[in-house]
């Protein structure tokens, strides 16, 4: 336990250091280019309904899951917002995609695939270490009650879209 | 969880969950040159953006309390009294881990007297928030920042 303390500890001086050094990334940052979406105009986000594009082509979608993002419009009593949404995306066994919500279903943290180290393979929740399997079971005996939701989706002219996102009853 | 009576609710039932804190510290001035303004309200926009992605993330354990707002030209010995007694506030609540979010450098040197931890992150004066640019950035500040709060976790 002390020895991992100490890893925490020094890990903790590394992070201050790197994150006050800002210059360096702050640089690094600057020149990432962001050259796909610029260049390429079938994935430019386009509103399809409720559906909005996840902006990646049905082809890139592998049996690994896969990170990506999407704008919709948010109505918060009058408030209206744009907010960024999260989706882990892959093609199962049958080759159909599924597109996991990564909002933890304990308290609403967002989960990672694949993300710590003792649980490879799995959404793993930084919060209280909620896991669930690939398909966004919860994995017994950790925080979550039911599975991950699941994002409804289509595919429209090789595109991705996405839409609600529908709970799973308790497994 | 926000300070918001829908995230309360959810907070006031799994309480033992949520042991984080974050208040961001932010320095308001109304008598400044109106350069200072811009850069002032510039990096409250980029505070508010930053915290609200941490929160989103983390919202099963981080709580994200109000803002602590001090006039720039205040005495941040005095300002330490007043955020302390915030902190004892706060600890009125089952948290185990308070962080104070800032990009005022000055607060550094009064760490040592600060109940809970500081968070200190560099901020550029003035810039543009729709550029991609200044969002990747962003992004990869509130990771650091968001990996040095799990540190503490582990312990
Ligand atoms: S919010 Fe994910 S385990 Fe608690």
């Amino acid at each position: 336990m002390s020895e991992d303390k100490n890893k925490q500890v020094s890990r903790r001086q590394f992070l201050n250091y790197t994150l006050t050094g800002v210059g360096g990334f702050m640089a690094a940052g600057m020149l990432a280019p962001m050259v796909r979406f610029a260049i390429d105009p079938v994935l430019q986000p386009e509103a399809g309904g409720d559906f909005v594009s996840a902006e990646i082509a049905e082809e890139d979608i592998t049996t690994e899951p896969q990170r990506v993002t999407f704008k919709v419009e948010q109505v918060d009593a009058w408030y209206e917002s744009t907010v960024e949404k999260v989706a882990w995306v892959y093609k199962q066994e049958d080759g159909s995609i599924i597109a996991l919500d990564p909002t933890c279903t304990h308290l609403g943290c967002i989960v990672g695939w694949d993300s710590n180290e003792d649980h490879p393979d799995h959404f793993y929740c930084p919060c209280h270490g909620g896991l669930y399997t690939k398909d966004g079971v919860n994995v017994p005996n950790t925080p979550p009650t039911a599975p991950l939701s699941v994002y409804e989706q289509k595919i429209e002219n090789g595109i991705l879209y996405l839409g609600k996102s529908i709970p799973r009853e308790e497994a | 969880m926000k300070w918001k009576k829908q995230d309360i609710e959810q907070y006031v039932k799994a309480k033992e969950y949520i042991d984080t804190a974050i208040i961001p510290l932010v320095p308001f001035s109304m008598g400044s040159t109106d350069d200072e303004l811009t850069s002032l309200t510039y990096q409250n926009e980029v505070m508010d953006l930053f915290v609200d992605r941490v929160e989103r993330e983390y919202k099963g354990r981080i709580f994200r309390l109000p803002s602590y707002t001090y006039t720039k030209s205040s005495n941040l010995e005095n300002e330490m009294e007043r955020l302390n007694s915030f902190y004892e506030e706060i600890c009125k609540q089952p948290f185990k881990y308070v962080f104070y979010l800032t990009f005022d450098s000055k607060w550094k040197k009064f760490e040592k007297g600060l109940g809970g931890h500081l968070l200190w992150v560099p901020v550029m004066k003035d810039g543009d928030l729709n550029s991609e640019e200044t969002q990747k950035l962003l992004v990869d500040q509130m990771e650091q920042v968001t990996d040095l709060i799990q540190t503490y976790w582990v312990e």
